[in-house]
């Protein structure tokens, strides 16, 4: 008998980011387990409650990031259970898997409706490690299991990608804000297109994007990096900055909660974890 | 034709390093005419890069040992306790080299295989690998060969990021450095520190056990090609022409990071099952020393098959096989019983063949009590030596001559605190390293508490559930090297010693990479002798976690000798030193912004008249001459007790080290370092017009702190002075004098990248 909801971490070779991925989702109340992208039959008996593709270089992002992991065995199992409702979140390499999956958007099925372009900033190509702000859409914080304890405020969490701008094709563009779930905006909440407060180029400044459900959530930012007060810089500005602030030289550093613990603990809340008050 | 003349013509022909006399040595060793894998053999074995044999005598000097050292020198990366936590003891592993020459040929090779190479280091010590830093030194990007500098740099940088970002190790920073001596040679030095259970250390040689019981050896990861076929070699000569680009290697991160997945499942099972096992990477040298040693240094000889080596070329002559540097490969030494399950791991549960065609896991050699190195090829003997000549080793005593250089200082010393501190700042030494730190992945694993940039020292928080946190930098200023190598040497160490400190950490080891030009030039050599001193100096003086009872150990290094152009040009004194600390209670660590108006600066160290090197007089004077602050021993040991002390109190609210620019430019970074909604800013004290006191680069510290935490100090040393008082403008200010920050912010934050990568000269 499971006592707690059990988060599956897929590992491909080349991921890199799952084993903080899963310790975070353990410290959210959940149970958490790393599959190994050959280990098909071991997550298919574990019957999961929800699934995390981690962040790293899956196969190498060989032909384009994402891709080859997409065609692995072990997604097509991940692929019916998002269809069937399950959770799922991809986080940077993961979101571009999500994406090449064609889970997300996934207007049409069977369809890759959106791919992670390079990041498009003036005068710099490469990888680019920065802190940003993200705002959540109104829609996706009622629909999201990912999204509802996010709030109305801006957070900072970082990125670091090469491939990290969303595009679509110019048929889908009128349908492209249904499936907005977060956006980057500045340390107030406005959204502007103009780097660094869009670090990236990324379409209507997307950060997110969900399935029309809401339940497969493709991030390009590293919550699980922004899960503790302790992992976020001493010169971020705005509320969580004076927060952070605050706690210096303070022993509850060490246990306070930064604003990524948010994702993991709304999706603690939709496996109805939480007390009336947290909620 | 007699043995000598042979030996005279196979040197030639096979383009090796070895000298005649060595290739006697080996001919003497083996009691014939050596074959060409011996040959290739112990050309890399008694290179320069793997042998030390002009440096050992040297560095023999170093203080290695402490109470708290568990492995020095000498095998594949130092150890020393770290915590204990939950009942585990956790070491900290660490390891430092040089990779100049591939990186001067092919950058984004040449960097990413220096990573390769020294995360393979602490890996193969059964550490988890936590961190890694880059201390890079590169021509002047706006001189005569600037245009190549500039590409060197983006190179560089660019092979980190790819490499590093997708191994999963976070970048911890390291420093980056522009001079002119490096136009032709640039220095790419990497560390790489990681963590293991005290009783979980892997080692390099096999055990005991394999006396008694078979012992075969496996070696997993990629599929040997000709790649980096004489590597080690290579690195030992200088870079006279840039024809030998197959010397680099190449470098498979993707491979690695599952690799090292894999062998985190074998060791684990390993320790379970309580099985000896050796363990060690493939570096310099190939599959020939790996074996040879992983058997010579247990006691051991071993039969060695090639035929059994998964290869990706066919064809390959056996020296090729046998010494080719492909990356990503390690030798695994276990009882033959266990192999399967070995195997089983590495080729069926990750799947190596498939992830990298032709790659895997096979047995490729046999234990043997007869001591002898035995390596078969297509069933012809194709080496055979007696082991103990493989760890015998080779030594050479270089001759050395005292060589100073006379001290020059400017004429006059002109003062204009805002256009100073301007040109300061944005020169590419002064300026934001932020540019580069960008490309730089230094938060996966999630463990990072203090970015490169936020404090002294970037601070991590690495083992689960424990409160300790690492503090590491690494430094080495090369102006100090050009005029004065002794303390090049010894300010290498106390930099990096202040910088950890600072953060409210205790240094607890230290590694050093030693980049030097020829050192059969007596006055290279003399360089390299000073410098080796100034380090052991300050070692002695710096024992601060023993509380002056043992030195502050170096427990693993590299020397990096024949940095210098074609046209003989040596390269700066360049010794680099890394210092690793540890706080007990990261929540205390401090960075480097100020915080809060109304705040005192406290000062501490005297400022004296020694602006040799200094940036204030390359950038404001154009001099580089001038005498460099000498080394105090005692002072530089009680500054930094007295800055632990107060950070121990948690009264520091920020602190920052003076170095490059004096007081003056600590200052102003710790208001640069600000929030961008909090911004802060400095006035000094009265006065203060006098480039000894604001641009002297005597070593020494600025501390934030509140008036009444200050007046709370019962015994104010001597040495800490109230310097100046925290504002909410922000601006550095005395009463005569002002700069604004907000004018040379933008431009102090995107300098590098607008010379570097934009090319907006």
């Amino acid at each position: 008998m499971k006592n707690r909801p059990l988060v599956a971490v897929l590992q491909f070779p080349g991921s890199n980011c799952e084993y903080e991925t899963a310790s975070v989702v353990r410290e959210s109340g959940m149970d958490s387990l790393i599959f190994r992208w050959n280990q098909w039959k071991e997550l298919s008996d574990s019957a999961p409650d929800a699934f995390i593709l981690p962040g790293g270089f899956a196969f190498q992002d060989r032909v384009r990031a994402g891709t080859v992991a997409a065609k692995e065995e072990i997604m097509d199992l991940v692929f019916n259970q998002a269809q069937s409702g399950k959770p799922v979140l991809g986080i940077c390499n993961g979101a571009q898997i999500l994406v090449e999956s064609g889970l997300v958007p996934g207007w049409e099925n069977g369809r890759i409706e959106s791919a992670l372009a390079a990041n498009h900033i003036h005068g710099r190509s490469g990888y680019l490690s920065r802190w940003v702000f993200l705002r959540a859409k109104k829609r996706a914080l009622r629909v999201s299991p990912w999204l509802g304890m996010i709030g109305n405020s801006a957070i900072p969490v970082p990125i670091a990608h090469a491939e990290g701008r969303f595009v679509f094709a110019e048929e889908d563009l009128h349908r492209v804000s249904k499936c907005a779930a977060l956006v980057y905006c500045d340390e107030n909440g406005v959204e502007t297109a103009d780097y660094p407060v869009n670090p990236n180029g990324s379409f209507m400044n997307l950060a997110g994007i969900m399935n029309k459900e809401g339940n497969v959530l493709a991030l390009m930012p590293h919550p699980e990096r922004a899960f503790w007060m302790w992992q976020i810089p001493p010169w971020v500005p705005g509320v969580w900055g004076d927060r952070r602030t605050s706690l210096n030289h303070d022993p509850a550093l060490a246990v306070e909660k930064g604003p990524g613990e948010l994702f993991f603990r709304s999706l603690a809340g939709y496996f109805g974890l939480l007390s009336r008050e947290e909620v | 034709m007699d043995l000598r003349d042979k030996l005279k013509d196979v040197i030639r022909e096979r383009g090796l390093a070895m000298t005649l006399q060595e290739s006697e040595k080996l001919a003497g060793y083996v009691g014939r005419m050596p074959t060409p894998l011996e040959l290739h053999l112990f050309d890399t074995m008694w290179s320069e890069h793997c042998s030390y044999k002009s440096s050992k005598p040297v560095l023999a000097q170093l203080p290695t040992q402490a109470s708290n050292v568990v492995v020095g020198p000498g095998e594949d990366a130092g150890i020393v306790r770290f915590c204990t936590c939950d009942g585990v003891d956790w070491d900290l592993v660490v390891a430092h080299e040089s990779h100049n020459h591939p990186s001067q040929v092919l950058p984004v090779e040449g960097a990413a295989t220096g990573i390769g190479g020294i995360v393979r280091d602490v890996y193969c010590m059964g550490a988890n690998v936590t961190g890694s830093l880059d201390l890079l030194r590169f021509g002047n990007p706006t001189g005569v060969s600037g245009e190549r500098a500039r590409a060197i740099c983006r190179g560089v940088i660019e092979g980190i990021w790819k490499y590093g970002n997708a191994l999963g190790v976070p970048n911890l920073g390291g420093d980056t450095r522009f001079h002119e001596g490096y136009d032709d040679n640039c220095l790419v030095n990497v560390v790489a520190l990681g963590f293991v259970r005290h009783d979980r250390i892997a080692h390099s040689f096999v055990p005991e056990e394999a006396h008694t019981e078979k012992y075969v050896l496996i070696l997993a990861g990629k599929s040997t090609d000709d790649t980096g076929f004489g590597g080690a070699t290579f690195a030992s000569a200088d870079l006279s022409d840039l024809t030998e680009k197959g010397a680099v290697q190449v470098a498979d991160p993707f491979l690695k990071r599952v690799l090292s997945e894999a062998n985190r499942t074998v060791l684990d099972m390993l320790f379970e099952k309580e099985i000896p096992f050796g363990f060690k990477d493939l570096g310099a040298g190939g599959i020939a020393c790996v074996t040879s040693e992983l058997a010579a240094h247990g006691g051991l000889g071993i039969h060695v098959d090639l035929d059994e080596v998964l290869v990706s070329i066919q064809g390959l002559p056996p020296e090729v096989i046998a010494c080719a540097e492909t990356q990503e490969r390690y030798g695994l030494a276990i009882p033959e019983s266990i192999a399967e399950e070995v195997l089983e791991i590495y080729n069926k549960s990750f799947e190596l063949p498939r992830l990298f065609p032709g790659g895997g896991a096979s047995i490729i050699g046999r234990f043997t009590k007869d001591p002898v190195y035995r390596v078969i090829h297509r069933g012809i003997e194709v080496a055979c030596a007696p082991v103990n000549c493989i760890t015998e080793g080779i030594v050479y005593n270089r001759e050395w001559k005292s060589s100073p250089i006379p001290l020059i200082e400017p004429d006059s010393r002109p003062v204009d605190p805002p256009s100073d501190l301007k040109k300061m700042l944005l020169s590419p030494d002064g300026a934001s390293r932020s540019p580069i730190w960008s490309y730089y992945d230094s938060e996966v694993q999630g463990t990072t508490h203090f970015r490169p940039g936020e404090a002294d020292a970037c601070v991590t928080v690495p083992i689960k559930g424990c409160k300790a946190g690492l503090a590491v930098s690494g430094d080495g200023n090369p102006w100090y090297g050009q005029l004065e190598p002794f303390l090049a040497g010894a300010h290498a160490v106390g930099e990096a010693v202040r910088n950890v400190v600072a953060t409210g950490a205790v240094p607890i080891a230290a590694t050093d990479c030693l980049n030097y030009g020829n050192p059969e030039k007596p006055d290279v050599f003399w360089q390299f002798r000073q410098g080796v001193e100034g380090i052991a100096h300050a070692c002695r003086n710096l024992g601060l976690e023993s509380e002056g009872e043992h030195p502050l150990p170096i427990v693993s290094g590299n020397v990096s000798f024949y940095n210098q152009s074609s046209s003989g040009g040596s390269i700066p004194p360049s010794p680099i030193v890394a210092v690793f600390g540890r706080i007990d209670d990261f929540t205390r660590a401090t960075d480097l912004s100020l915080k809060t108006p109304g705040n005192i600066i406290i000062l501490i160290g005297p400022r004296e008249d020694e602006l040799g090197g200094s940036l204030y007089y390359r950038s404001c004077l154009e001099h580089s001459g001038g005498k460099v602050p000498l080394f105090r021993g005692e002072l530089e040991y009680e500054m930094a007790r007295f800055v632990l002390d107060c950070a121990e109190a948690g009264i520091s609210q920020s602190v920052h080290d003076i170095s490059e620019g004096g007081l003056a430019l600590a200052a102003v970074e710790m208001a640069l370092a600000t929030r961008k909604d909090a911004r802060r800013g400095v006035i000094l004290e009265k006065g203060f017009a006098d480039p000894v006191i604001l641009y002297s680069e005597t070593p020494g510290y600025l501390i934030e702190m509140s008036p009444e935490d200050w007046e709370g100090i019962s015994a104010k040393p001597d040495f800490a002075a109230i310097v100046g008082k925290v504002t909410d403008d922000f601006s550095i200010s005395s009463d005569i004098w002002k700069l604004e920050l907000s004018e040379v912010l933008e431009e102090y934050t995107t300098l590098l990248d607008r010379i570097i990568w934009r090319e907006e000269l």
